[in-house]
């Protein structure tokens, strides 16, 4: 069991994360992809901390987790906020950046 | 011994699959709940990794915040909204996108992969860390972080809250 | 004192034209007279002065205003040379010049544009001036250039009339062919040279520099120049063409100063010419071809002053027979001559024309001889000049170039010259009887002439009768090639050429005296000779034609098709591209994650397989 195992988990992890956020429509999915990846973080310095023997590694982590819990509270409060507003899941439908026509 | 290391490499392996399934789940499931349950199980997957990598306080911190706190929220979030069937974006080439879009990341996963085994190979034997040594660390060393976390975390409550209320009829915003 | 004479003409046709454009319609007449008439009055004195000074024994003088162009080796200033050429041309131009300076006061009096005339004609005397005194052949060309500019503004005086302008243009568009000639020359002159300075004096000296091929070249270059400025075949169709402008500015310029800027031009080159004598027989038979032509065409003409352009071009074709011969000296001594005469005659032609009302065709004229007097007695003394009959000028100047092709044994030459100068006067003096001694039948009253029109013509008859003594080619001290004739055989060309002369002048009397007639187009060959040979529609079918075909076509196809086209193409893709690239920007946040990791991937594709990272 060597960390390049670890290391290739935390890679494919912060791959589908990525590729979760790209590819769907639905808000939630682009937010649990968003903490996925957040997640795979999470692994790639618990892998650190053992490889090098310290545990800052893991505290570091366990803050993480906590700045995590902090945005996940802000994120479902938006996508309450934004259901509310326009009665729609769609991340599509949110485009005022482009203001053509 | 080998025998603890194929035992580790198979509980290893179990861990993998069920965060690799649930994480695939997560990002090619139509309805929302099934996409929920396969971010739970992905989220209980990595605490199991935690603890084969000796980090215990994290094991535990994880399956009480992520499994239990945010997964549960998100949860709740979605049966509250209670999306209908068609008020569900259509995503007509979900399937498509995924791969076009794997296919294109494919090159970065290689990348990084290589640069991260760049790094030591040996895991240093040290004994696992506990709450002892992490709240050794985390009062002396990360006090700084820390204090600045429970600031973050105060502000993201009050910000959710403000957020999501409904407008208070009368108020002046 | 040379940079006055020329500098002065500018600065007071400025002041005329200044005071002019302050207010057209004023007639200030006494003001412009005074201000035109004047200022080459002083500058006459000057250049008499300067005349003077040269026969006191002094040799060349030169003076300098400032350095126009200096670029390593070449180097122009404007400077300018009076050698005994230059003041002699310098000394008739200016004389004649005030002469007709006086005589347009009267001709042109209560004209509209009075003062703008003025401003013009100084004008043209200072280009001409500066072209004469130039030291360069880069400042002769500028003179070159605005002597046929002050041209093209006096000949389209009368702008209100189109078929003047169109004379103008032409005037200066055959002019500008002659040019091209001309820069040719002035471009080989120079790089032949390889940087040996580029003053005549410098170019005389260095001459042996230049190879005989080049050379040849060169000399055929500038006699181009020459053959525009000068009305020769085949760039003389717009001299008949010219005598749309008013009379002076045919008397002074069609027939004494710029038409005569070729005949210096090749005198002034004299050094080249000298080494090739064959370039100098080709302009002396061009010169001999177009004298003869232009007597036959102005034998059948009957407005009096195209008769005049014809024989303007005759006569400049005797004076590129003596410089193409290498007789400079009687080339020039006939231009001298020639300038009293021709002024004469057509300052004359102007009163008559003036006196009949503006009438021009010589066959509605008739029995002034007694109503005209002064007019009748000094043309009939410049026609007798002009026929070369003696003691009269004419005689003097003609006779050498005669005799010139005689000795050098260009014997065609001196036949065409010989049966030429029958000719000229024989329709000199047609026109003469036709115009004073025929009878007519109704009597009009004549229009009355200021006297500023009548004494400029005495004193050029004066001049006219006795230029010829005055030993202008012994003053000139050119390269003549020496000729050596039995003093028998001179004797008898120049009896040849009086009887010639004086048997033109009675088959004249005998045809026109009595009953002119008009001529009659009974024969193809009348009907070609009065047509001028339909040499101008042959040039408007050949070159004017295709030209404004090709314009045409290039405006109406090419310019807006293809270029345009092109260029609206250009600006069809860029906005067709630009907007489908404007649908990248969908607003949508994803897409522009999708282009970020697209980036990403590209990089990334390119690490692994084009640098081999990792691999």
């Amino acid at each position: 069991m060597s960390p390049s195992l670890f290391f290739l988990l935390a890679s494919l992890l912060f791959s589908i994360g990525l590729v979760g956020i790209i590819s769907r429509k639905n808000l939630f999915v682009i937010y649990m992809s968003i903490e996925l990846i957040l997640s795979s973080i999470n692994l790639l310095l618990a892998t650190l901390s053992k490889v090098l023997g310290d545990a800052s590694g893991s505290v570091i982590a366990l803050l993480l987790i906590a700045v995590i819990a902090a945005e996940a509270a802000l994120f479902l409060a938006i996508i309450i906020h934004l259901y509310k507003r326009h009665k729609t899941l769609d991340a599509d439908k949110f485009n005022k950046l482009s203001e053509v026509n | 011994m080998p025998d603890t290391n194929t035992l580790e490499l198979t509980i290893f392996s179990i861990l993998a699959l069920f965060m690799l399934g649930g994480s695939l789940t997560m990002i090619s499931a139509k309805q929302t709940y099934i996409s929920a349950f396969g971010f739970l199980v992905a989220m209980l997957g990595l605490a199991g990794e935690f603890a084969l990598l000796d980090s215990r306080f994290l094991a535990v911190a994880q399956i009480m915040v992520s499994v239990g706190a945010i997964v549960i929220l998100s949860i709740l979030t979605i049966l509250t909204i209670n999306a209908k069937e068609e008020n569900l974006p259509n995503e007509p080439y979900k399937f498509l996108w995924i791969i076009g879009t794997a296919i294109l990341i494919a090159p970065f996963t290689f990348l990084l992969y290589n640069v991260l085994t760049l790094l030591p190979e040996h895991f240093a034997t040290l004994e696992a860390i506990n709450s002892k040594v992490v709240g050794k660390l985390l009062f002396s060393e990360w006090v700084l972080p820390f204090e600045i976390v429970s600031i973050l975390l105060l502000t993201a409550m009050l910000g959710a809250i403000v957020i999501a209320r409904d407008k208070v009829k009368g108020a002046k915003r | 004192m040379l940079n006055l004479i020329v500098v002065l003409p500018f600065i007071s046709s400025l002041i005329i034209a200044l005071v002019y454009l302050s207010n057209t319609n004023a007639s200030r007449h006494f003001f412009y007279t005074l201000m035109g008439v004047g200022s080459l009055f002083v500058v006459t004195i000057l250049s008499l002065s300067t005349l003077y000074e040269i026969i006191q024994g002094e040799p060349t003088i030169h003076s300098t205003l400032f350095t126009w162009l200096s670029l390593g080796s070449f180097n122009i200033q404007l400077a300018f040379m009076a050698d005994r050429l230059s003041v002699m041309m310098i000394s008739f131009i200016t004389f004649i010049g005030l002469l007709i300076h006086i005589y347009a006061a009267g001709y042109m009096k209560g004209e509209e544009g009075y003062g703008k005339f003025f401003a013009y004609f100084n004008l043209f005397i200072g280009s001409m001036l500066l072209l004469v005194l130039a030291d360069n052949p880069i400042i002769m060309f500028i003179g070159w250039e605005l002597v046929g500019l002050s041209s093209y503004l006096l000949i389209g005086f009368y702008h209100k009339n189109p078929s003047n302008i169109t004379a103008a243009n032409k005037a200066f568009m055959l002019n500008r062919v002659g040019d091209f000639g001309f820069i040719m020359a002035i471009a080989l002159l120079f790089i032949s040279l390889e940087g040996t300075g580029f003053t005549f004096d410098s170019i005389e000296a260095n001459i042996s520099i230049i190879s005989h091929a080049d050379m040849t070249l060169i000399g055929i270059l500038l006699f181009i120049g020459a053959m525009g400025k000068s009305a020769q075949i085949p760039l003389y169709v717009w001299l008949p063409d010219a005598m749309a402008g008013p009379t002076p500015v045919s008397a002074l310029i069609h027939a004494a100063t710029m038409v005569t800027a070729g005949v210096y031009m090749v005198a002034r080159y004299s050094f080249l010419y000298i080494q090739i004598p064959d370039v100098g027989l080709f302009i002396a038979s061009v010169g001999a071809a177009s004298a003869l032509f232009a007597a036959v065409l102005a034998t059948y003409q009957s407005d009096i002053k195209k008769i005049l352009a014809y024989s303007t071009m005759s006569q400049l074709g005797y004076m590129f027979v003596a410089v193409g011969l290498g007789a400079y000296s009687s080339g020039l001594f006939h231009v001298f001559t020639h300038a009293f005469f021709k002024a004469l005659l057509f300052m004359g032609a102007g009163a008559v024309i003036i006196a009949m009302h503006h009438e021009q065709n010589i066959f509605k004229m008739g029995a002034l001889k007694g109503r005209l007097k002064l007019v009748y007695i000094t043309m009939f003394i410049a026609t007798l000049a002009i026929s070369g009959i003696p003691p009269f000028s004419g005689f003097f100047s003609k006779d050498a170039i005669i005799v010139a092709t005689f000795a050098q044994k260009h014997y065609i030459l001196w036949a065409v010259t010989t049966f030429t100068a029958g000719l000229t006067s024989f329709y000199m003096f047609r026109l003469i009887f036709t115009v004073f001694h025929a009878p007519r039948k109704e009597k009009k009253t004549l229009h009355p002439l200021s006297k500023s029109m009548t004494y400029p013509l005495v004193i050029l008859a004066i001049g006219s009768t006795f230029a010829g003594f005055i030993n202008i080619p012994q003053f000139l001290q050119l390269p003549d090639i020496i000729i050596t004739l039995k003093h028998s055989n001179e004797l008898m060309i120049e009896g040849m050429n009086v009887a010639v002369g004086v048997s033109g002048m009675l088959l004249a009397y005998r045809i026109y005296a009595f009953k002119p007639k008009e001529p009659q187009l009974k024969t193809l060959w009348c009907r070609l000779a009065t047509n001028k040979f339909y040499i101008d529609e042959f040039y408007t079918a050949i070159i004017v034609k295709p030209l404004l075909y090709m314009s045409d076509f290039i405006a109406k196809v090419i310019d807006p098709k293809i270029f345009d086209g092109f260029i609206n193409l250009n600006v069809t893709l860029y906005l067709a591209s630009s907007e489908q690239f404007a649908k990248l920007q969908n607003g949508n946040v994803r897409f522009y994650a999708l282009y970020i990791l697209a980036g990403v991937s590209v990089m990334s594709f390119y690490l692994i397989f084009k640098l081999g990272v990792f691999l």
